[in-house]
């Protein structure tokens, strides 16, 4: 591990903001072994949020609901449920099967993560508030309808700072623009340093990567002797200024800005990786981003979140047509990456204190959207929100575990129910933060992700 | 075994009279062997005394609390299962209860066949009252006494000052033992002033103009000019910034669906103009707070200042607005502006419940809130020949002024913690209780947005005078008299100088709410002008100059420092107002206040050097300093481009390598070079040429950190 002590990159900033607040206050160094300032210990170091933007169909993936064969072409009753102009309930056309030792369910659509079984938490009783994709997708992230709200990972970059003084301690990966977009990384009212650093992982060339991060023309060497008479310069500038430590901090900044684009370069460079591991992945925009998720888990990023959109879609997990077709596809491309990512953080021994974590906004219905007049092959499935399928691995969770259920028909989610935020305090939880106790004073007010809500789900903790 | 509804109303009096017997025995032994297991198993965690847990006002474990309900209404109304909300909980209807595993079908048809038979339930009865809203006791006598909502008084500064505020300070560093600096030098002061009355350093020209009346009288050579600059277009431009973060100005909608720019305000930069020019004429604040909140009301007959109402016109608009939920949450963000903004008060906190801390029942916020929920976003056509719907919305965004006006005047429901399904009693318009001298009057001409306005800007309101004083003075000192500008309430900073500060505020309202006199007060009082150095005395027992025995150090607001390369270089595109730009766009030249500013994403050079989100009220500015922003000054094409504008000046004023290296020092520092500086400077140049030393120059602590 690369994983330094220090005031790093994202600790810079904080001096005078964590004062106040007297939590997770790092300013005795050491981002390990500094386990007393943790609620409880960590099981997980950092997270892997792998977002399959539009909503992946529960009943296509995890959920297995045989019950929708008897019941297929009935319409959905409760008021919940908008009236379906469809041909209403809609069996999956995918097999289903236990795989490993532990029998976790899936479908035939992830024959690689089949590999991984074991390692799965599945947590199938999943549900949220909306039915809508932008509070949907702000719920998962923020744990608020509107966006007012930092979101988990500046909350995680807030309390834990940064495992490398030279790297971000917050990466939102995406080729592309998500639907809702830069809330879904924003810091909101916490220090601005915690807001996930965007890269549009669409092209990997590293100069495009990452802004700013190679003067446009100046070979190192060169930079090397301008920073030197800079430092020179405010060497002699701070020299009568009594040693301002406000002064002292510009200079350390610009010293860290200097070591960061060697280090920046190195580690956002998939093409260092080798042909085989970039075919491991796949060599689709969201694979390639799971590759990238992985170097920089492995230099110490606290948080990386990775975007499943492409160029044309900013949501291409929303199948309101073609449903069946459009999750062969997508499965594919994101079970190869997934399990790719997983496999190969367990042999690098990663695994066991980096939380993976996959799952849409919502689900989709058990019942179809379909014009009846249309070829029923082409029919879609709508936004789902009373249940759907959340997957966990590594960092601390019980793999092989399937947790939870929804009813016969996949509509509601009724054994063991998890609401986002009980995802989220279990998420915080496994980092070692109690998430009731993770807190911001802003606007007279304690602020913490979960609100007055959260529940840690005990039972998929290893 | 079925009743009828008429036999059952008898029931509770029976159930008090006799004991269980009075039931019928089949209808308790379901009730017993069906229902009770059931509520003690799955429901008395969260609802019973047992547990002392009454989550949404609701206790299951007693036949009063069942029946009476929680904050929603009954929970069991016997024979009416269509009125029982437990039974709409348990079926997941409406709240999904228990919330961790739905109780089987054939339990929920228990359920309903008890309510249906009449519910019988034996349970004991207590006399404790079942929890309700529960209301703050607020001793409002008491509460008043607090220093915030006390009216501020001047005092007397006893010794000779010239300026009241040095009386003031002075007073406090003597009791601390502590000293003041002597006067910054003529350099530090003239760079002072300028980069803090208009947002700009000095050229070396008006530096030396400086310099040189100082040398005849410094007094009166400060005195003018502080006058010039009070005088000049660029004050409004540099001070609007301030207001423009507390109105959490911005140009569009954090939720943007597809393409859609319906929600967007493409007019926006009108506002900000407005707030610019208010500066520059010293419009009274008063006047100005009016204006923002009512200006429409004040003067329906001229629409000259309605641009003004943009401060509430150009809030955020959430995703699937006109939704009860969404409106109420659209409600908020108008009350958190206006009580954070103006009075330093954070009301919005009393949406789900009483202020923890603060005077400020529930009530309170919906009696404001009432006046936002009476008033109407509104697409105000631009001019007579803008096409106009039925309802009076301009069709187009770009034909759109975004203010506001009365629409549907109403009074609203308290929901109960903050749940619009839960609704409690409706409160009138009102203002707040803990700033009312007798029972506040409801609101009675439209929304009440003039009546609540003039409450506000009113000389007997003991904060509105303090907030803002209060944040112009951070503007100098980079540190509040009162250290949370947005909350003078109990969790708020106490004053550090709270007779300066409550009589910079009497003062501040005897001068007819002038705010140039209160920067001219400020940068004419020694305090202001004092140096910057840090002495031992002061950092071993005022380390963080809470008691301004210095002048604070500061770096450059984003806005100052990206001017100040502007300007330094020679490219400075001075005009005032008009449409906004990207300020991180090479080849873009004008002042940094004109930026675009985004609720969906803020432009990044913005975000970095700290700009605060729009999305909200921001009370100040969290300084950062980050490798990000180095890299900026290191290799952004903006910097690269300064860099190529200064090397252009410096030499087409001289080929003489000294006189180029004095040039950029004058130019740049209003200094020369000492002779280390001059040493190392020729140097570089000679092995690296002068695009890269100008960029060091640029990227030097002393262009950044003001003294």
């Amino acid at each position: 591990m690369l994983s330094k002590a220090g005031t790093g990159f994202g600790m810079l900033g904080l001096a005078g903001t964590l004062q106040g607040m007297g939590l997770l206050n790092r300013e005795t160094q050491a981002s390990q072994g500094n386990l007393e300032q943790l609620h409880v210990p960590a099981k997980a170091k950092r997270v892997i949020f792998l977002f399959m933007n539009g909503a992946p169909s529960h009943v296509d993936t995890f959920d297995p609901k045989p019950a929708l064969a008897k019941h297929e072409g009935e319409q959905p009753s409760g008021k919940l449920y908008r009236p379906s102009k469809g041909s209403g309930y809609m069996p999956s056309p995918f097999r289903f099967a236990p795989h490993g030792e532990s029998g976790v369910v899936m479908s035939e659509l992830f024959p690689h993560m089949a590999q991984c079984a074991d390692d799965l938490c599945v947590i199938r009783s999943m549900h949220t508030d909306v039915p809508n994709h932008e509070p949907g997708l702000l719920m998962m992230h923020c744990g608020n309808l509107q966006p007012i709200r930092p979101c988990l990972g500046s909350w995680m970059s807030y309390g834990l700072g940064s495992e490398n003084e030279n790297l971000p301690s917050f990466v939102a990966l995406s080729p592309g623009r998500p639907v809702v977009g830069p809330q879904l990384w924003s810091s909101s009212f916490l220090p601005g340093e915690h807001q996930g650093v965007a890269v549009d992982t669409n092209d990997l060339d590293i100069e495009k990567l990452i802004s700013n991060l190679k003067h446009p023309t100046l070979s190192r060497p060169q930079q090397r002797q301008q920073l030197d008479l800079l430092l020179k310069l405010n060497r002699l500038h701070i020299k009568q200024r009594q040693n301002d430590a406000l002064l002292d901090e510009q200079i350390k900044a610009m010293e860290l800005a200097y070591q960061m684009q060697s280090e920046a370069s190195e580690a956002f460079d998939v093409s260092l990786e080798s042909k085989e591991m970039q075919e491991m992945y796949g060599e689709t925009p969201f694979g390639q981003s799971c590759l990238l998720a992985r170097r920089l888990c492995e230099r110490g990023v606290r948080y990386i979140q990775v975007y499943y959109v492409t160029k044309s879609g900013k949501q291409p997990w929303d199948t309101h047509s073609n449903n069946n077709e459009q999750h062969r596809k997508l499965c594919a491309d994101s079970d190869k990456a997934t399990a790719a990512l997983l496999s190969d953080l367990k042999s690098r021994g990663l695994l066991e204190d980096t939380l993976v974590v996959w799952t849409g906004e919502f689900g989709r219905t058990p019942y179809s959207q379909l014009d009846k007049k249309k070829d029923p092959k082409k029919a879609g499935r709508d936004h789902h929100h009373t249940a759907f399928t959340t997957l966990l691995a590594g960092g601390g969770v019980k793999g092989g575990l399937t947790y939870g259920a929804t009813d016969e028909l996949g509509m509601v989610s009724v054994e063991n129910r998890v609401h986002v935020h009980d995802l989220h305090a279990t998420m915080l939880r496994l980092m070692g933060i109690n998430h009731e106790q993770l807190t911001y004073r802003y606007s007279g007010r304690d602020f913490r992700l979960t609100d007055v809500h959260g529940k840690v789900v005990e039972e998929i903790i290893a | 075994m079925f009743r009828s509804a008429k036999q059952f109303v008898l029931l509770p009096v029976l159930a008090a009279l006799f004991s269980s017997s009075a039931f019928a025995d089949e209808d308790l032994d379901f009730f017993e062997s069906k229902i009770r297991p059931v509520l003690v198993k799955h429901c008395y965690e969260c609802h019973s005394k047992e547990y002392g847990q009454a989550k949404g006002g609701l206790v299951l474990d007693s036949r009063n609390g069942i029946r009476k309900g929680g904050d929603s209404g009954a929970a069991v109304v016997p024979s009416e299962p269509s009125e029982s909300l437990i039974l709409e909980a348990v079926r997941y209807e409406s709240f999904e209860m228990p919330p961790k595993t739905k109780l089987s079908d054939d339990v929920i048809a228990h359920f309903e066949k008890w309510i249906e038979a009449g519910a019988t339930d034996p349970r004991e009865e207590t006399d404790e009252p079942i929890v309700q809203r529960t209301r703050a006791e607020i001793d409002w006598n008491k509460a008043k006494q607090f220093w915030s909502f006390q009216q501020p008084q001047k005092y007397d500064v006893s010794g000779n000052f010239e300026n009241r505020i040095d009386g003031f300070v002075s007073r406090s560093l003597k009791e601390k033992n502590l000293t003041a600096n002597p006067p910054a030098d003529d350099r530090t002061l003239v760079r002072r002033l300028y980069f803090d009355l208009i947002g700009l350093p000095p050229s070396h020209e008006e530096a030396a103009e400086f310099y040189a009346e100082a040398k005849e009288d410094r007094a009166k050579a400060i005195q003018n000019l502080v006058d010039e600059l009070l005088a000049s277009q660029h004050f409004g431009e540099r001070w609007a910034a301030l207001w423009l973060d507390v109105s959490r100005y911005a140009e569009d909608q954090a939720h943007i669906v597809g393409k859609n720019k319906t929600l967007f305000f493409p007019n926006a930069y009108r506002y900000r103009d407005w707030v610019i020019e208010a500066f520059n004429q010293d419009l009274p604040y008063d006047e100005f707070v009016r204006l923002q909140l009512a200006a429409d009301l004040l003067t329906p007959e001229d629409a000259t200042d309605d641009v003004a109402l943009g401060f509430i016109g150009l809030g955020p608009k959430y995703y699937r607005r006109n939704s009860p939920e969404v409106m109420a949450d659209e409600w908020e963000d108008r009350v958190d502006v206006v009580s954070r903004g103006f009075l330093g008060l954070t009301v919005a906190c009393a949406r789900c419940h009483d202020h923890k801390f603060d005077p400020i029942p529930t009530e309170d916020y919906y009696a404001l809130a009432g006046v936002f929920a009476s008033t109407e976003m509104w697409n105000s056509p631009v001019d007579e020949k803008v096409e106009v719907a039925k309802n009076g919305h301009a069709k187009e965004p770009k034909e759109s002024l975004h203010i506001i006006r009365d629409k549907n005047v109403h009074d609203i429901h308290v929901f109960v913690r903050g749940d619009v399904n839960s609704k409690g009693e409706v409160v009138p318009r009102r203002f707040l209780q803990i700033l009312s001298k007798t029972e506040p009057v409801a609101f009675a001409q439209g929304s009440g947005r003039l009546e609540l306005a003039n409450l506000i800007a009113s000389e007997e309101n003991p904060l509105t005078a303090r907030v803002i004083v209060n944040r112009i003075w951070a503007g100098y000192f980079g540190t509040a008299l009162v250290g949370t500008p947005s909350n003078f309430g109990q969790l708020g900073a106490p004053p550090s100088h709270p007779e300066l500060l409550d009589d910079l505020a009497v003062r501040f309202m005897e001068n007819d709410w002038s705010l140039k006199w209160l920067h001219r007060e400020i940068v004419t009082s020694k305090t202001y002008q004092q140096s910057s150095e840090l002495s031992t005395n002061s950092m071993s027992s005022d380390a963080g100059n809470r008691f301004l025995s210095r002048m604070n150090r500061r770096r450059l607001t984003v806005e100052q420092w990206r001017d100040a390369l502007l300007k330094v270089t020679g490219t400075l595109d001075s005009a005032i107002g008009g449409p906004s730009l990207t300020p991180d766009d090479r080849d873009e030249r004008r002042r940094t206040v004109y930026s675009g500013r985004s609720r969906f994403q803020l432009n990044p050079l913005l975000a970095m050097f700290d700009f605060p989100d729009p999305n909200a009220h921001s009370a100040s500015r969290v300084e950062t300093t980050t490798p990000l922003q180095k890299l900026f000054v290191m290799n952004s094409p903006f910097m690269v481009s300064r860099a190529e504008d200064f090397v252009n000046r410096v030499e087409s004023e001289s080929d003489d390598i000294h006189e180029q290296i004095e040039f950029a020092y004058q130019t740049l520092l209003n200094r020369s070079p000492q002779a280390d500086e001059l040493g190392l400077g020729e140097a570089f140049v000679a092995s690296a040429g002068w695009q890269q030393y100008a960029q060091v120059l640029l990227a030097s602590n002393e262009f950044l950190i003001l003294d």
